[in-house]
């Protein structure tokens, strides 16, 4: 066991997320223009795969708060993607709530409860300790919601209804609410959340995690409240979850135990890693690869689940910073030239 | 422009060419283009033998078919995606309809995913036929009036007939029951009708042990041994996955089954791991809607059969017989319509025509009811050991339509098990 005050950062990534540059908000705002342009361009299809994107993108942004900028590896944090997804089939299914933005603040506020008593006694442990606990937190979560099945409809999961956006009803098919106003709510929303999430980074608060994350003990030393920084960046991260977890059960029309298993978690890491937890925008890079990826490789192939393991090791051993990192790598060789 | 006599004739004769030869700018150049049919299906984890054996017999089914013609002269083509979890799955149900754009989708094995997916295929408009995964939760709650939407028979017909022959053929012998079941809807679904069905048939009895797996479990010693000290004379097991070999495998060699009776309304979907060595006889033994040992099986179910085993060295289980019911139930209500309208029938005609169709399936009669829910012939019986393979057979085949075994449309299931007229 080790403690706030002893433990050394492992989890973190060698290379600041600060000095990569140009700046993150930069390269997260041409992915934004990128994706409220593609409408204009790509098929229905691609813009559907898009939105679960998204969802997953505001996740992720919130993971990496935990795993890039406090050096804490989370192996449970589907547990809330499904405490959005559960939020917003609750009421929309047995309330009858329709208000997407009232689903989400209620999303929000189940995070929180959640996240404080979990954050709390996960915290204060690191490395390994703190990724099995929030592994057991998040089967436990798992196994309440399928075991629970009167209350939760058990493995067959519970509806999740169209929702209202800023009151209107859309009429129309379901794709096309996903494609059209609910792709551009989902885009506001992350585009919200991440400068949310810049800011963040950028406060005092941000630059707390950071030391946390290079040196817990020098932090402390210089009066950083190690183990109420990590709690704030742990509920943050969940807040973030649960977002996101709204977000993916509108898409999908369903909220199932499925969604918080830990190999939905593995997803979540693995996508940080493939596009570079060390950058800010490298997490939002990696949702958009690991969608992309498993969407071709899955119709290529039934060997699907063996090229994404390959390519997972692929980037752990020769790109450890992965996307993002090859690609301020590119840009930096491009500037020395100029 | 000056154009020459010897062009004009040459452009005339071209044109009329053209206008002579049979079908060339004739609608008939569209119905040459293939009919799409998407599949989803499980190709790994514990269902993934199941899945493949679905997608070897559509591969057969579509074969055959285009030998003969295709669907109203059109060749099948497959577009094959696996089944996962509901989200994936929903993703890949949106690529095969909108990026593939298959005319119909076919698959869909776990209950959990087609409860997600189905209600998808709706708000597409996309017609979507089931192999399986029909539990009554799903029936009574996700999918009450479906357009687009054909779904297999209700789960728990298996569980029905099970029941019914365990009485059938233990009667005076059951006291002391226990189960073991799948640890999801289903499971929980077939161990309740059992009970239901020994009440009803006034058989009173004892449940001395519930054990619930979760599906996928491969150590099951401490189920086995929680049953062993409850010491039971009836076990009820709906496993039907992976685990089930394991469980008997374990079981035998605890000596769990000594001087206890069994029922096992799904063993089929596992035949052909169920191996001699560990299997018990005198089983009720269920093989749903494809037994593929049957005494006068069909001149279908023989040549397919016989091309199975002989390509793959191993048993068809019942997943065969709803894949290929599936695909010939479209190409029937595609036929038929075509047939009433003289060209190629919209969607709507199709969804019309597909309940009117009677189906020769690979297990026997079938047909889909007005309610879009299959209807289909199942086969159970008694199982032996004494044969040719590795696994059992059986030694009396009981065979039930799923109008006896399955709720009639609008009717709730529990209220069903409570009143109807079994055939037992």
């Amino acid at each position: 066991m080790s403690t706030p005050t002893s433990a050394p950062a492992t989890v973190a990534p060698a290379v600041s997320p600060s000095l990569w540059r140009p700046s993150g908000l930069i390269s997260f705002l041409v992915i934004i223009a990128a994706m409220a342009g593609l409408p204009l361009v790509a098929s229905t299809y691609m813009l559907t795969l898009m939105v679960p994107f998204f969802g997953f993108a505001i996740a992720l942004l919130g993971f990496n708060l935990l795993f890039g900028y406090t050096g804490l590896l989370s192996f449970g944090h589907a547990m809330f993607l499904g405490i959005g997804a559960y939020a917003a089939a609750v009421m929309t299914s047995k309330l009858g709530v329709q208000s997407l933005e009232l689903i989400l603040l209620v999303a929000v506020a189940a995070a929180v409860v959640i996240a404080v008593p979990v954050g709390f006694l996960c915290v204060r442990y690191t490395r390994i300790f703190f990724g099995m606990l929030t592994l057991a937190f998040g089967m436990l979560f798992h196994s309440i919601l399928f075991k629970f099945y009167g209350l939760t409809g058990g493995d067959q999961g519970m509806r999740v209804m169209r929702p209202l956006l800023f009151g209107m009803a859309f009429e129309g098919g379901k794709t096309a609410f996903i494609t059209g106003p609910f792709y551009y709510y989902a885009l506001g929303l992350l585009t919200l959340l991440g400068c949310a999430m810049w800011r963040i980074v950028r406060s005092p608060f941000g630059l707390h995690l950071t030391a946390i994350r290079e040196n817990a003990q020098k932090a402390a030393y210089l009066g950083v409240t190690v183990s109420r920084m990590r709690l704030a960046a742990y509920v943050i991260s969940g807040v973030y979850g649960a977002i996101g977890g709204v977000i993916l059960a509108v898409t999908i029309g369903l909220a199932d135990p499925e969604i918080v298993y830990w190999t939905q978690s593995g997803n979540l890491v693995f996508m940080a890693v493939l596009g570079g937890s060390g950058a800010f925008a490298g997490p939002v890079v990696g949702g958009l690869a690991f969608v992309l990826l498993q969407d071709t490789v899955m119709s290529a192939t039934q060997y699907w689940r063996f090229v994404m393991g390959a390519v997972l090791v692929l980037i752990v051993i020769f790109f450890p910073r992965g996307i993002a990192g090859l690609f301020g790598d590119a840009f930096a060789r491009l500037k020395r030239g100029s | 422009m000056n154009i020459s006599r010897r062009t004009l004739m040459r452009g005339i004769g071209a044109a009329g060419l053209a206008a002579a030869a049979p079908g060339i700018f004739s609608p008939a150049i569209a119905q040459s283009k293939p009919v799409r049919i998407g599949i989803l299906a499980p190709r790994s984890g514990a269902m993934g033998t199941v899945g493949e054996c679905g997608i070897r017999a559509v591969q057969w089914a579509t074969e055959r078919m285009n030998k003969d013609g295709g669907i109203a002269g059109r060749p099948i083509e497959l577009v094959i995606e696996e089944e996962t979890s509901p989200k994936d799955t929903i993703e890949r149900f949106r690529r095969l309809v909108l990026q593939e754009k298959v005319d119909c989708v076919q698959g869909l094995i776990s209950t959990g995913v087609s409860l997600g997916v189905a209600p998808v295929a709706e708000e597409e408009q996309a017609l979507l036929i089931m192999w399986d995964g029909t539990t009554q939760d799903g029936v009574k709650e996700a999918m009450p009036k479906s357009q687009y939407v054909f779904r297999s028979t209700d789960n728990e017909c298996e569980a029905v007939m099970a029941s019914l022959l365990s009485i059938k053929y233990f009667k005076g012998k059951i006291k002391r029951i226990a189960g073991i079941n799948p640890d999801y809807s289903y499971g929980r679904n077939n161990w309740e009708a059992f009970q239901q069905i020994l009440k009803r048939a006034g058989v009173e009895v004892e449940v001395v042990a519930e054990q619930w797996p979760k599906v996928g479990t491969m150590d099951l010693t401490s189920h086995v041994a929680a049953l062993k000290a409850a010491k039971p004379d009836f076990i009820f097991s709906s496993m039907l996955f992976a685990d089930l070999p394991v469980f008997m495998k374990q079981g035998s060699a605890a000596g769990l089954f000594e001087g206890v009776n069994l029922a096992l309304p799904a063993a089929g979907w596992q035949i052909n791991q169920l191996k001699k060595e560990f299997m018990p006889e005198n089983i009720v033994f269920g093989h749903n809607t494809l037994y593929f040992a049957l005494p006068n099986a069909s001149p279908l179910q023989k040549a397919f059969v016989e091309d199975y085993m002989g390509r793959y060295k191993e048993a068809p289980s019942w997943e065969a017989d709803r894949a290929y019911f599936a695909l010939a139930a479209y190409k029937a209500g595609v036929e038929a319509a075509a047939k009433a309208t003289g060209r190629w029938p919209k969607l709507t005609e199709i969804i019309e025509s597909i309940p009117k169709q009677k189906i020769e399936s690979l297990g026997g009669p079938g047909q889909f009811r007005a309610d879009k829910i299959a209807e289909q012939t199942f086969y159970q019986g008694l199982s032996t050991n004494q044969n040719s393979y590795d696994f059992p057979t059986l030694k009396t085949v009981d065979s039930f339509t799923a109008d006896q075994l399955q709720k009639p449309p609008g009717v709730d299931f529990w209220e069903w098990l409570k009143t109807s007229k079994l055939p037992v």
